[in-house]
């Protein structure tokens, strides 16, 4: 059988240098699967603060956005595949990652949609954090 | 007291640079990762009809792929594109790698470009490649 030449050499990419492994919950933990911090960006917006999460693999069915309290939580469960690959840069892993909101958001009013392997988390900013027109009075 | 810190001077001051990076890396990793080198992470099974490929790159632009077959080559082109208008001030974090890829990877079996597919769900690029004829295994029976 031929084997298998890369351009460089085998290594396991997922876990990229910066991307942390995560303490694993029970849930997830007993499913034998390394649970990886997907990684986010976030950025605020007029009237929300979005968040992005990189978590390719996980169906919708898989997703998980938990707000409570003052904690975000964001997890992802991945389908364990049938077979072992013969040539492997990445495993299959779980997501699992918790946030800490600021009371002045808007925690019922959260969405969430998954597109691509990338979760959008959309967290408006409460009433009063909202930008307000104040209207000038001429006297 | 410590002799190689009087031969070097600087050897402290590396140690303690290098210390503070780390640090760094650990709390605040808010810095983009360049999509450069080994983008996207590939696994790759073998069967008797095929080459099956899995590529892990969510948030593609689908029309910015460009997968191409060449002798025993396969090239993997594309882009993650950012949130469009949302200024860098606006930004607490931004850990996702961004911008265009380019990744060629040789299987070390000929290839026929006219039936290679491919499929993108849940931010995996999977590619279905098919041997050249001259290249598909044979079963050799046995005489006894």
């Amino acid at each position: 059988m031929a084997t298998m030449t890369t351009t460089t050499p085998p290594t396991y990419t997922q876990r990229e240098p910066g991307q942390r492994e995560t303490t694993s919950p029970r849930d997830l933990a007993e499913r034998g699967m390394r649970n990886l911090a997907p990684r986010v960006d976030i950025y605020e917006a007029e009237k929300a603060y979005v968040l992005l999460a990189d978590m390719p693999g996980v169906l919708p069915d898989g997703l998980d956005v938990v707000a409570e309290h003052d904690e975000l939580i964001i997890r992802g469960r991945v389908e364990r595949p049938a077979t072992t690959p013969d040539y492997q840069e990445f495993e299959p892993a779980n997501y699992y990652r918790a946030f800490t909101l600021t009371e002045d958001l808007d925690t019922d009013g959260i969405t969430a949609k998954l597109r691509d392997g990338v979760l959008r988390v959309e967290i408006p900013k409460s009433a009063r954090m909202q930008p307000k027109k104040i209207q000038v009075r001429m006297e | 007291m410590d002799m190689r810190s009087l031969t070097d001077p600087w050897q402290e001051m590396r140690r303690l640079q290098g210390e503070m990076e780390h640090l760094f890396t650990e709390l605040t990793p808010s810095w983009r990762w360049p999509l450069t080198g080994q983008y996207p992470p590939v696994n790759i099974t073998r069967s008797d009809t095929g080459i099956t490929l899995e590529a892990l790159c969510p948030g593609v632009a689908r029309e910015s792929f460009d997968i191409q077959v060449v002798g025993d080559s396969l090239t993997l082109r594309g882009e993650r594109k950012p949130e469009p208008d949302v200024p860098e001030d606006r930004y607490y974090r931004r850990e996702r790698p961004m911008g265009p890829f380019t990744r060629t990877l040789s299987v070390g079996e000929a290839l026929n470009p006219d039936q290679t597919e491919a499929t993108y769900a849940n931010g995996i690029l999977r590619v279905q490649l098919a041997r050249a004829p001259e290249a598909t295994p044979k079963k050799i029976p046995v005489k006894s």
